[in-house]
């Protein structure tokens, strides 16, 4: 009996270690993926975060920062920062923030990029939410991987949370786990947590730097009601209803423009608009993998957008966005992206010519649909080593 | 093969895996772990390592607030603090049900409502108020029916109510203006609960009470006894009213150092180790069982099983969605416990709020309706935790009989909240 007892107890341990150990593995080798960057023509250099905050210097989330621009910019010209990645579970973002470092130059004004904004959320996946650990874009040299990511930053750099989360400085109160979610930290405090801090950081770049235009990329559920929208503060409202306007008679997609509400508090679209001279928008594009009655949560679910569940939701009008049979595709998200970013920065040069930023080379939605994501990333093999840098 | 048909054929062989597994007699727990490794490879993924072991602890901080709570409560029991304050209570009020009844229900609302946990109110203070009950000529069943119903109602009594918390969390939808819409209803069910079901009892035989109660030691006093919850009440306070200065301790170690207050001035020496290692023996099979639903629902969302029956419910008629909750919320319960929330509470409320209903109310609606499953097999984890604790020698399901009244009317006080909560509304206020 007592020789059972131990047989059943080591048979048990064996199980325990075995999959201890290769989940173990796996959770490293996710952690620690090294994702290139072949920075384009356009760069002028690349920063760290901690550069404009040394408190985040050491901590997992002292991001890239990447400046694009001319040698010699005008002192006149204006400036943008877009942020990729705040929330990571949500690729369009941070692969149109990716293509920009890559392709984009800048004719006039300066350009900062953060392809993770939120590093730390980027190497962990949600409990419960069985996503992969990672995803392939197929390009004409091969595949390039990414870290899947999460919404909020991971426990094992920010850990415990509060039973309720108290949003500096409004006070508001939220929930407990949104302590960790860099779209309700904003704009941050210098003694906070480590998200709190990395929003401190970037509020601080966003002064120092003197930057016009902030631009955050996301995407949402269907079945969330701000979606295939720019949400604009206040201070953004003509420039939004005037990129929509563009982008719907020149891109061939339409774009709604939502008003951001004074009384929800900490995301960038609130707290940028109030704490600096800046104009925040933000950009929501469909990604059905992020709904609750989602099918099979794979890769293929994640770059497709094609799922039964969540149309058959849509058939019983419980969606706030189209979904058919041909789904989502990363390629028509990062495209959404990438034209609303070339027509903000239009209509903002022709609102305020004293400030212009002007892109280039920079593929518009028509030409990713076409050729695809994967066809504007630079082949890292192929890459001296000063133009490449890591995510 | 369709998504449709993939996902029924995956939950079906879930299901057989599950029956199987407790007809051989293996743990409700096990039992579960088994399901959800037969589903994933039934799904074609293998033995995911990595998705079971990310699904294991979803629930970790649940478990250690669980731990770090019921180490606290026991540590009390301990120092005699518990069984001072029911005997002082039977002195001062065995002449007056009502209030005996009112203070009755605060002593099983609060731990649950403090810790989100019904089985830490059965297990502290429901074995000493079983005790109460009895001398007051209630027979058995009647009492643990008693003791599970609010201790149901405490576990989604605010603060803490994780059906709330999960199913808010999946929404994006913050965890706040469900104080009042929780409270009332909680407070309304208890005492519903404790008037009808204990509508027979006598008077309590002082003497004989006291003579058989355990007598706490000499020193035991109020500020003894009220000290621990001062303590917790001072480091939840001072996380709220200094956020931005005092560190985040988060309530495992909030507990924790309840806890240790609690030994520190104990009148009676307490043996911490001894006591930590039966608290974790205690716990066992409920962490046991949240660390493998988690699993479960990892599965469930890998496979689109978790999806299928999302979609199944939501896509039914708004009128039968409702009128059907006192079914598939406890069916969900007993099957998933708080795996229920994300599952089913997820897109129940996306519904109510495209349909025009208060999200906040609804939600809260929902969750008194909720804790009722944890009386229903198969997993019935409160339930059975009661009927041990009480001491029921009858049959299990005399005990379900003796619920069945007060939770109807739980369920309809509800489901009526759902209905109404735009009316309701106001109570969404803080």
């Amino acid at each position: 009996m007592k020789n059972l007892l131990l047989l059943r107890k080591t048979i048990l341990a064996a199980a325990f270690l075995t999959v201890f150990l290769f989940s173990g593995l796996s959770f490293y080798h996710s952690r620690h993926l090294k994702e290139p960057v072949v920075v384009g023509d356009g760069l002028l250099e690349v920063k760290k975060l901690s550069h404009y905050f040394p408190g985040l210097k050491g901590s997992i989330n002292d991001a890239n920062v990447y400046v694009l621009g001319k040698e010699k910019a005008s002192e006149g010209e204006g400036a943008a920062l877009v942020l990729g990645g705040s929330h990571p579970e949500e690729p369009a973002g941070r692969l149109a923030s990716w293509l920009l470092v890559e392709n984009a130059r800048l004719e006039k004004g300066r350009l900062f990029v953060i392809l993770t904004a939120n590093p730390s959320a980027s190497t962990s996946t949600r409990p419960g939410g069985a996503y992969p650990p990672d995803y392939e874009i197929p390009t004409p040299w091969g595949r390039q991987k990414f870290r899947q990511g999460d919404r909020w930053s991971n426990p094992l750099d920010q850990w415990p949370d509060p039973e309720v989360y108290i949003h500096y400085p409004s006070r508001q109160q939220l929930a407990y786990m949104d302590i960790r979610n860099q779209n309700r930290t904003w704009p941050g405090r210098p003694g906070g947590t480590m998200t709190e801090k990395t929003c401190y950081a970037m509020t601080q770049l966003i002064i120092k730097e003197k930057i016009d235009l902030v631009v955050d990329l996301h995407e949402a559920e269907l079945q969330y009601p701000v979606i295939s929208t720019i949400v604009a503060h206040q201070k953004g409202e003509d420039l939004a209803a005037l990129a929509s306007m563009m982008i719907s008679s020149e891109e061939g997609f339409n774009i709604g423009v939502e008003y951001s509400p004074v009384a929800l508090r900490g995301l960038s679209h609130r707290e940028i608009g109030d704490h600096t001279p800046a104009v925040p928008l933000l950009l929501e594009t469909p990604e059905p993998f992020l709904d609750a009655t989602r099918g099979k949560t794979d890769r293929s679910l994640l770059l497709t957008g094609k799922d039964e569940f969540v149309m058959k939701a849509g058939r019983h009008g419980l969606l706030f966005e189209k979904l058919d049979e041909n789904g989502w595709p990363i390629d028509v998200r990062v495209g959404r992206h990438l034209s609303s970013i070339i027509q903000i920065f239009k209509v903002w040069t022709e609102l305020h010519p004293d400030r212009p930023i002007q892109v280039e080379n920079l593929p518009r939605y028509a030409e990713v649909i076409s050729r695809g994501t994967g066809y504007y990333l630079k082949n890292p093999a192929l890459t001296p080593s000063g133009r490449l840098f890591y995510e | 093969m369709s998504p449709t048909q993939s996902a029924i054929l995956i939950l079906s062989v879930m299901v057989a895996a599950y029956v199987a597994a407790k007809l051989i007699k293996v743990s409700t727990e096990l039992a579960l772990f088994l399901a959800a490794v037969v589903g994933a490879l039934a799904g074609g993924y293998g033995f995911p390592v990595r998705h079971l072991a990310e699904g294991a602890i979803t629930y970790l901080d649940i478990c250690l607030i669980f731990l770090t709570a019921t180490l606290f409560m026991n540590l009390l029991k301990e120092a005699g603090g518990v069984a001072f304050a029911v005997r002082a209570i039977l002195k001062k009020f065995h002449k007056r049900k009502s209030m005996l009844f009112l203070l009755l229900v605060f002593l099983l609302l609060v731990p649950g409502a403090l810790t989100g946990a019904g089985s830490v109110t059965v297990l502290i203070t429901g074995s000493l108020v079983a005790v109460v009950l009895k001398y007051m000529g209630l027979e058995e069943t009647r009492v643990a029916a008693i003791i599970f119903l609010i201790a149901g109602l405490s576990a989604a009594a605010p603060p803490v109510s994780l059906w709330a918390m999960l199913t808010a969390a999946g929404i994006n939808m913050p965890y706040v203006g469900f104080f009042l819409p929780l409270l009332v209803p909680c407070l309304l069910g208890a005492l519903l609960t404790i008037f009808f079901l204990g509508r027979k009892a006598r008077p309590v035989d002082i003497e004989k009470a006291l003579a058989e109660l355990p007598l706490p030691p000499e020193k035991m006093n109020w500020w003894r006894l009220g000290l621990p919850f001062a303590a917790f009440l001072v480091l939840v306070l001072a996380g709220r009213i200094f956020p931005f200065n005092f560190p985040i301790l988060g309530l495992p170690l909030i507990f924790a150092l309840t806890a240790a207050v609690t030994v520190l001035i104990s009148p009676v020496r307490v043996n911490l180790w001894k006591i930590s290692l039966a608290t974790a023996e205690q716990l066992l099979p409920l962490v046991g069982t949240l660390t493998c639903v988690g699993v479960l629902v990892q599965v469930m969302t890998l496979t689109g099983v978790r999806g299928l029956i999302s979609v199944s419910v939501v896509t039914l008629p708004a009128t039968v969605v409702i009128a059907s909750l006192f079914l598939t919320l406890p069916l969900s319960e007993a099957v998933l416990m708080w795996g229920a929330a994300p599952v089913l509470g997820v897109p129940l409320v996306l519904l109510f709020n495209t349909r025009g209903l208060d999200p906040v109310v609804a939600l809260a609606g929902m969750s008194l309706i909720w804790p009722l499953g944890d009386a229903l097999p198969p997993t019935a984890i409160i339930g059975r935790l009661t009927v041990d604790t009480v001491g029921v020698r009858d049959r299990y399901s005399s005990f379900l009989k003796m619920c069945l009244v007060p939770a109807i009317i739980i369920a309809v006080m509800g489901m009526l909240m759902v209905i109404f909560s735009k009316k309701l509304s106001f109570l969404a206020i803080f």
